[in-house]
Parts: structure tokens; C-alpha cells; sequence
């Protein structure tokens, strides 16, 4: 018994899920669902589909062995797929050792995915803080009535700070809301 | 209107004409999902009955033969199954020539197949193995992939000449 991966999203199928097609040139292809499987038929390139593994590594979007390249360990980590076409000579000694390091590879990679997210997402919160920012500015007249605004000008929009300011800018968010 | 005529041709193209009526229950879905426009890739595809053309992958001299009986099986021929056949056309110098009778052992079909582990394999074609009555492949090559369901059907021979067993 093998997990296989589906040809189309690179997710696992498991005994009993899916269907086989085996073309002409005896290439397989393995689908886990009916919906791989249908993208296929219609000539979908799954480096297009964004749903899909092969655009998330082909976009960056998650960790492929070539983001890394300085690192050596991290071709291990998906050196291991690689490795189960190959029959290696059964040894005790090396069956034991493996079983022992799978979890730990598992970890290793885990933690490095998300550290690769935590990258790819930094500076998000400065960036919606700034969206917001600039919305309040355009639309403060949703908030409060201009002739309001100019008879009382500490109600004007204060420069963003750390700490007390930004508070008021955000308490301003739910009104606007 | 268009949806309903769409599907009726598919199935007068696809199935006998005679009237064998096909009671494969993927045909409700296939007049649902040809609505939807992608006509092409929603074949729902059946068995190899009477009238099937299939393609010949062994070097016996015939090119394409059209199934006259399907052994065993009343909806007709699955993979792996025997089918009795008529020689439509042939390589001109070759053991077998057109208008013979022949047997021929399915090798691939385009209908999905259930494996015992739950999952199913298809192929792109429709092929054929001529063998005789003993179930011994006439030519002495095949060509294209073989399913490893000949091994239970004890078609030993046809998987030794393979080139790729799927």
C-alpha cells in the first residue's frame, strides 16, 4: 500500500480514493477527487490553478528546496519524497534510524513553513493599518459632519502614534462601520 | 431543448444501436452535466458490447477489429475480459486477414475499472490482444501499457510480452 499524491493538487490519495488514468505513453496519473480529475480532462495547467501545490511553489507562496538553496538540510526534508522510488537494501540499523528522524523531519519542515509564511506576511499589519488610515481620511466626512468638524477642530483626524493617538484613530473604525 | 439533444446523440454515438439499452447509472449524470457546455470530456464511457471498433496492439497483422460478442457479461466486455471479434481491417501481409473471426483479450478500455484497494484505473483507448481459443496471443509483441488484471484473469503470457504494466 502507497499514499500516492494526485497528480493535479499534490494532495495524498489514499487507498480507496480516486481514479488511475494511465495514457497511452503509460504515464499515470493519479487524481484524488473528481475535481482534479475533471480540471484534467478540460487541459488545466495546474501551475495556473491557484488552488493548487504546484502555483503555490511555482509562486512563491510556500516552501519549495529551491527557496533555501544555502541551506543543505532542507533538501533532506523533500529529498525524502524523492527517495521512495528508489529500493534501497533493506538494513536494520538504517530502518531504525529513519523511523526515529521521521518525526523529527516533520517538525523541522513544519517549523520551516512557517517561518517562510510569518516572512511572506511581514509587514501586512503596517500595510491594512495604513489602508485604514488613509480610508478615515477620505471618508471622514461618514464619520462626522464637516461643519461639525471645522466649528471643533480637535475632532480632526490626529497623526497616527504609538499608543493613546492610534487608539482614537481606531476607535474611529467602528463608526465608520 | 439543445442539452437534450446533445445528450441523445451522445448516447446513439456511443452505445448500440440496436437497442441494447446501457443500464450503467452514470448516464442520469451525463445529460446534467452536458448542460454545463464541456461536451467533450463529459463522455460517460461504457462497455465493449457489439459494434465496438478496438484498436489491435499486437503484431498479428490486424489493425482495428469490431467486437461481434462479449464472453461473460451481459452489459458487455470490461478490461481484462474476452471478446469475440471480426478482422475490419489488416496489415496486408499478416497472420490474421480481414473478415476473420478472432478472439481477442481486452487490454485497455476507457471505462473505469475498480481495483481491489478501492481505487480505479482507465485508459485513454480501447485495445485488444488477438489470442486463439486457448487463450494464447497469436503475435509474439504487444504494444502500449497492459493492466496488471490480466495476472488474474491468467493471462500470463500477454503480461510477459508487455512493454509497461500499468
Amino acid at each position: 500500500m502507497r499514499l500516492e499524491k494526485c497528480w493535479f493538487c499534490s494532495s495524498t490519495v489514499y487507498p480507496g480514493h480516486g481514479i488511475q488514468f494511465v495514457r497511452n505513453d503509460a504515464k499515470i496519473f493519479r487524481f484524488c477527487r473528481s475535481k482534479c480529475h475533471k480540471n484534467f480532462k478540460m487541459k488545466r495547467n495546474p501551475r495556473k490553478v491557484k488552488w493548487t501545490k504546484a502555483y503555490r511553489r511555482v509562486h512563491g507562496k510556500d516552501m519549495t528546496q529551491h527557496y533555501y538553496i544555502y541551506m543543505l538540510f532542507q533538501d533532506s526534508t523533500f529529498e525524502f519524497e524523492r527517495k521512495r522510488n528508489r529500493p534501497e537494501r533493506y538494513d536494520r540499523n538504517l530502518a531504525e534510524s529513519v523511523l526515529k528522524a521521521i518525526p523529527k523531519i516533520d517538525k523541522i519542515r513544519v517549523s520551516r513553513e512557517e517561518a517562510h509564511h510569518k516572512n511572506r506576511m511581514k509587514g501586512k499589519k503596517q500595510k491594512l493599518q495604513m489602508e485604514a488610515v488613509r480610508e478615515l481620511k477620505q471618508g471622514i466626512s461618514l464619520v462626522k459632519a464637516p461643519s461639525v468638524l471645522q466649528k471643533d477642530p480637535s475632532l480632526t483626524l490626529p497623526k497616527v502614534k504609538v499608543g493613546v493617538s492610534r487608539q482614537q484613530s481606531e476607535d474611529n473604525h467602528p463608526m465608520e462601520e | 431543448m439543445a442539452a437534450t439533444f446533445a445528450s441523445r446523440c451522445s448516447r446513439v454515438g456511443r452505445s448500440l444501436l440496436g437497442g441494447l439499452s446501457n443500464s450503467s447509472p452514470g448516464l442520469f449524470s451525463t445529460s446534467h452535466e452536458l448542460t454545463c457546455g464541456n461536451f467533450f470530456s463529459q463522455q460517460q464511457r461504457t462497455f465493449i458490447q457489439m459494434r465496438t471498433v478496438l484498436k489491435v496492439v499486437d503484431n498479428s497483422g490486424a489493425k482495428k477489429v469490431m467486437c461481434i460478442q462479449a464472453l461473460k457479461g451481459k452489459k458487455g466486455a470490461r478490461l481484462g475480459d474476452t471478446i469475440i471479434a471480426s478482422v475490419k481491417e489488416a496489415h496486408p501481409n499478416g497472420k490474421v486477414k480481414k473478415g476473420k473471426v478472432v478472439y481477442g483479450v481486452v487490454v485497455r478500455a476507457a471505462m473505469q475499472r475498480g481495483r481491489c484497494d478501492g481505487s480505479e484505473v482507465k485508459f485513454d483507448d480501447n485495445a485488444v490482444v488477438l489470442v486463439d481459443k486457448q487463450g494464447q496471443p497469436i503475435g509474439t509483441r504487444v504494444f502500449g501499457p497492459v493492466p496488471h488484471e490480466l495476472r488474474q484473469k491468467k493471462h500470463v503470457k500477454i503480461l510477459t510480452l508487455a512493454g509497461h504494466i500499468a
